[in-house]
């Protein structure tokens, strides 16, 4: 098992050396540079070119790169173009600002999605089935940042309940000035995770449900407790993988929401990285998101190999 | 955003796949007749070819050129004489903009799943067929790519390429392309090692032919339920990148753009703005329940 | 027990009764909460970035220079008035050298003094790259807008000069963009990124909090140089918002009670829900600007550039936008004291138009063909998609055959820094870009010269009219208030009848508030006074 562990852990080194590879170049690849966007049109040419010499945009493509990786490799995320504060200090508040948002979609995602794909199951054929399915259907097939402006225009100005934009004051969300923000951001983050758990838990269940002696007992009326516990104990484990990658999505994806409430998490940093070309921000921003991504990808095979061990690669 | 869903493809279903496969001629029939038995699946099939047949025949369908706005018929609500869904924040008739927009829509829907498809099922045939460090080198670009959530992958790309229907489709398909490859080698490795397929190369059969009739008839069935079930992701990410405005520029209709331009007229007429969100609704439902009734019916376990 | 209840609450109920009234007075005025377009709180250094905006509320509020503007009235165009300098001139014997004379009673944030050792100071940041202080951001901005300080030097604690390359009467305007830090605070904090944190200027407000992202807080300046113009509000907090629609829920749910540019449509729904939206007129205009680079460009005959500024119907637009901008006729208004007397009045006359295009050898058959670029968005670009859609539909019927290159806001800036056959133009023979310019002359100078073709300059368009040259020569050497205004004049008068921009509206830089906000006064400029403002 631990040999697995570290397979994996040692695989994942060269994974990440071809994200950050790949991070480079897309982000040196792009048209115009940071410059055009921290200063106005009318600066002459030699000082713009000062400046992009203090920010060695003038070096070598392949010399940028390596400075980069040595500079990460010791923890130094590299300095704001735009604000000159350190990216790592940044992203680190960014992330968890992120973490508000994701940590209860995803747990109230969990909850909600095993509970319908559950009902739906255990109900099946009836019309609560189909009531279920389909709000799960909905919950991935709506573009739920639309969702979200809908939320607000419903529930912030109509009704004038819970606020439009922003965070609340900083810090473990407490108080309820802290919860009210959070709320609608939550939910609207929530549905997709809900969505995709509810309809692989319905599915099996139903699977395990299909299995005969289930089905006798049902057709009895005795589904008992203890059959209910061990059809659940069975599907948990890929809604819990599912829900793990999930997590890693709302992490790394919040960027829509994030847009559409004002929120300053992560995605909002990467948006305004790629407005302004502030490229320190945009690199680390986009390679810490694919290595957290990476880790958690991990940690779901690994749980999976725990439980399932034909599942190891 | 929504993601490509994870692929937990263990080698047991893949070979259990391959192997109900083996039984072609008689499973391709129960397929079908379950196919035929199942109301709801039907029911959005036909939903969806209503709509491309609108969609590609937009103009017999339309009175009005999806391009032509005047400033005097801006915001027009649903019912106006000659525009019965209203017109947009420029006057432009807005039943013509949802149908013309389908084109754009449904292409940055269909196009990066079926480039992805033939991009990522002929890497990962090669990687499984050829194994080795053939493999290994397309399993490693697959992680590589695979390390990126989705809506990450495509944000980067889109953000650094620039705006515009190419570089969406571009984006899209690469965050596509990995899960395929997932799929497809995995397939393939089972597949290669029964015992048909051995007998199949002892008996001289060239490589394409092994693939074309016996590998790919079995990756058949997966692919096309996770590709429909792709398909209503597809559209839903470039309709989100359009609305971050780095997708389908204006003034060409595409829903997701739509979306974001009418949303500043939210306070004049809401109906008309939430339009473009249904749309992507309605067509991604349709394809997310046409997947479902594909797996139902053929019985495969993604 | 309810007795004994009420009374442990009487004494702070008591305390909050007196409170309230006091808040009632003049002198405590409340908190103002804005919501800025700006993505990202500009930077509080003294050198803010985000453009003009910045310059408003991270700029003048906190930081000052030597020259001011005046904010006070609504009804004239809000010119420049002295600053932290109380007077200056131009050296008797060299006229490119100016003199000024500084404030004694100004001090920073911070308690220390300012005097002619912080101006040199300060200069030194801007200008001299190897100070300890030099901030290359700050300068290179600082240089953008003003790009004529040759030279400076300390006479005495209280008077400095400043040499210019040539005579140039118009300097001192272009001294409002430069501001003022206390290098007392910068040693104690050590560099700019720390001095960002506890900034200190001398102006009427003082940062008291920043939140990177999310918020900066000012607080009222008890110590302000200038007795009038201490603040009555106690505290302004800004926002970035750069979405709309944000704002505007925002406004609307009561978490601001000022926001900076509500979307247009939402205006009568506003109004309706009793919030108030202010505008006013200022030379801030929306233009095409056209190239002349190009060898096979459509603008070579003015004919085509003064059919199209008849051509277009600019009420139509207004109505589009919900009365947020005004028609443009120049690139100052009509009632602008230097909009003076040019040949061309543009208005919407389509027939002029087409009579214009005729002449030149145009028609139905033969129309002209141009490819403008557009932005998505963009500082002061307005709503560019619907405008621009609204202009292509319009300009049809005066046979222009047009078609759009529609990038975002950052490549448009690539392609102004660039000469106009730049493949970073990408074929384009048109900009709609909103360019910077205020009420004093320097800028109006630098989009038009022809001194200034990038990359030596921001004249993208190559434009060249040798009788405006003269004229700028002539304002440049002179020191005759009346004569340098006359030329200003005839200046515009060649610019609005040689036609090389489409002058399309001037936005009205509209603010949506809730009537709790009083004393606002909206002056004709890009920048505000926030001190006469109060909260009810």
């Amino acid at each position: 098992m631990w040999v697995y562990i570290f397979r994996r852990l040692l695989y994942a080194v060269p994974i990440l050396l071809g994200v950050s590879l790949l991070v480079f170049a897309l982000i040196h690849l792009a048209p115009g540079d940071v410059v055009d966007m921290l200063v106005p049109p009318e600066v002459p040419r030699e000082v713009a070119d000062l400046l992009r010499r203090r920010f060695a945009l003038d070096q070598p493509l392949h010399i940028q790169y390596l400075a980069w990786l040595g500079r990460l490799l010791v923890g130094d995320l590299g300095i704001s173009f735009f604000t000159n504060r350190p990216v790592a200090d940044e992203l680190f508040s960014a992330l968890q600002n992120t973490l508000m948002l994701a940590l209860p979609a995803a747990l109230l995602g969990f909850a909600l999605g095993v509970t319908l794909g559950a009902l739906a199951a255990f109900n099946r054929g009836t019309w609560l089935d189909k009531l279920f399915a389909a709000t799960a259907i909905t919950g991935v097939s709506l573009p739920h940042y639309w969702v979200g402006i809908v939320l607000v225009s419903v529930f912030a100005v109509i009704f004038n309940a819970l606020p439009a934009q922003g965070m609340g004051p900083p810090g473990f969300p407490a108080s309820w000035e802290q919860i009210k923000p959070l709320i609608l951001p939550v939910v609207t983050l929530s549905l997709i995770p809900m969505g995709v758990i509810s309809r692989l838990v319905r599915a099996n269940v139903l699977e395990m449900l299909s299995h005969e002696f289930v089905g006798a007992l049902h057709a009895k009326g005795l589904l008992s407790r203890r059959v209910l516990y061990h059809v659940m104990k069975n599907a948990a484990p890929s809604a819990l993988a599912v829900m793990g990658l999930q997590f890693g999505y709302l992490l790394a994806g919040s960027i829509l929401v994030e847009t559409v409430f004002n929120w300053p998490g992560s995605g909002g940093l990467m948006n305004l990285a790629i407005f302004r070309r502030d490229i320190p921000v945009l690199s680390a921003t986009i390679l810490v998101l694919a290595t957290i991504f990476v880790v958690i990808n991990i940690l779901v095979d690994v749980l999976q190999a725990l439980i399932d061990p034909r599942m190891r690669r | 955003m929504v993601e490509v869903p994870a692929v937990p493809v263990s080698p047991l279903d893949a070979a259990e796949a391959v192997g109900r496969a083996q039984q072609s001629k008689g499973y391709w029939q129960r397929v079908r007749t379950r196919l035929r038995q199942d109301k709801v699946t039907l029911a959005m099939a036909a939903v969806l070819a209503l709509l491309l047949v609108m969609v590609i025949f937009a103009p017999y369908f339309t009175l009005h050129d999806p391009y032509d706005g005047s400033v005097l018929r801006r915001l027009k609500p649903v019912g106006t004489p000659g525009y019965w869904l209203g017109t947009d924040e420029v006057g432009r008739d807005l039943w013509s903009r949802m149908l013309y927009g389908g084109r754009l829509s449904l292409l940055a829907g269909v196009v990066p799943v079926a480039s992805a498809l033939l991009i990522g099922g002929f890497l990962g045939t090669l990687a499984g067929y050829s194994g080795g460090l053939v493999n290994s080198a397309v399993m490693r670009l697959a992680d590589v790519l695979y390390a990126f959530p989705s809506v990450l992958l495509a944000i980067a790309i889109t953000g650094i390429l620039g705006s515009g229907l190419r570089n969406t489709i571009i984006a899209l398909t690469a965050a596509f392309v990995p899960p395929i490859i997932r799929i497809s080698e995995s397939v393939t490795t089972q597949a290669r090692h029964l015992d048909f397929v051995e007998a199949a190369r002892a008996s001289g059969a060239g490589v394409l032919m092994i693939i074309r009739y016996h590998i790919l008839n079995n990756v058949l069935g997966p692919i096309l339920v996770y590709a429909t079930s792709l398909i209503s992701i597809s559209i839903i990410l470039s309709a989100g990148l359009s609305f971050l405005g780095l997708g389908v520029t204006p003034p060409h209709p595409e829903w997701g753009l739509m979306l974001n331009s009418l949303r500043q007229a939210l306070w004049v007429d809401p109906v008309i703005c939430a339009m473009p969100g249904v749309m992507i609704f309605i067509t991604s439902m349709c394809f997310n329940l046409l997947s479902d009734g594909l797996r139902q019916a053929m019985d495969v376990r993604l | 027990m309810l007795n004994g209840k009420i009374a442990r609450f009487a004494p702070t109920v008591a305390a909050a009764l007196l409170l309230a009234s006091l808040s009632h007075s003049a002198e405590a005025g409340g908190t103002l909460r804005i919501a800025m377009t700006a993505s990202d709180v500009p930077t509080t250094t003294g050198a803010p970035d985000n453009g003009f905006e910045g310059l408003r509320f991270l700029g003048y509020p906190v930081f000052e220079g030597l020259v001011l503007w005046d904010l006070s009235r609504a009804d004239k165009l809000a010119e420049i008035r002295p600053g932290l300098a109380e007077s200056w001139e131009q050296d008797k014997g060299d006229r490119s050298k100016w003199v000024f004379h500084l404030r004694h009673a100004a001090k920073f944030h911070d308690g220390s003094d300012f005097n002619a050792d912080a101006v040199m100071w300060n200069l030194d940041r801007y200008f001299k790259s190897d100070s300890p202080q030099y901030d290359p951001t700050g300068s290179a901005i600082a240089r953008a807008r003003n790009p004529w300080v040759s030279g400076y030097r300390k006479i005495d604690d209280y008077t400095i000069e400043i040499a210019n390359p040539r005579s140039l009467s118009y300097f001192p305007g272009a001294l409002a963009y430069l501001f003022f830090s206390s290098p007392a605070q910068f040693q104690k904090t050590g560099s700019w990124a720390e001095f960002a944190k506890a900034p200190s200027g001398t102006g009427p407000f003082k940062i008291t909090e920043f939140k990177p992202r999310v918020s900066a807080t000012l607080s009222r300046n008890e110590g302000y140089w200038d007795p009038h113009r201490v603040p009555k509000l106690d505290k302004m907090v800004l926002f970035p918002m750069p979405e709309a629609t944000t704002r505007l829920a925002a406004l609307r749910s009561g978490q601001v009670d000022w926001i900076e540019v509500p979307p247009p449509d939402a205006v009568p729904s506003l109004k309706a829900a009793g919030f108030e939206i202010v505008t006013n007129s200022y030379p801030h205009v929306w233009p095409w600007v056209m190239s002349f680079g190009k060898p096979d460009t459509p603008w070579r005959d003015v004919r085509v550039r003064r059919a199209i500024n008849y051509c277009a119907n600019r009420e139509g637009l207004v109505t589009l936008l919900n009365g947020l901008a005004e028609p443009a006729a120049g690139v100052y208004n009509k009632t602008d004291p230097y909009f003076g007397h040019p040949k061309e009045q543009y208005t919407y006359d389509p027939a002029k138009a087409k009579a214009l295009m005729q002449e030149a050898g145009y028609g139905p058959d033969k129309p002209v063909k141009a490819k403008i670029m557009i932005s998505t968005s963009g500082s002061g670009q307005m709503l560019p998609l619907p405008m621009n859609e609204y202009l292509q539909q319009n300009l049809k019927e005066c046979w222009f055959d047009i078609s759009f290159e529609v990038v975002d806001w950052g490549t448009m800036l690539v392609a102004i820094r660039n000469p106009p056959t730049a493949p970073q133009t990408l074929g384009a023979d048109a900009i709609n870009i909103s360019l910077a310019h205020a009420t004093e002359f320097s800028r109006f100078a630098t989009w038009f010269l022809s001194t200034t073709f990038p990359p030596a300059g921001v004249n993208w368009a190559n434009w060249k009219n040798l009788e405006f040259d003269a004229l700028v020569d002539e304002i440049e050497k002179s020191s005759d208030p009346e004569e340098i205004a006359a030329n200003i004049r005839k200046a515009h008068e060649v610019i609005v009848d040689d036609a090389p921009w489409l002058f399309i509206v001037h936005d009205r830089n509209p603010r949506a508030m809730t009537k709790h906000v009083k004393g606002f006064v909206s002056a004709q400029s890009w920048f505000q006074d926030f001190t006469r403002v109060y909260m009810e």
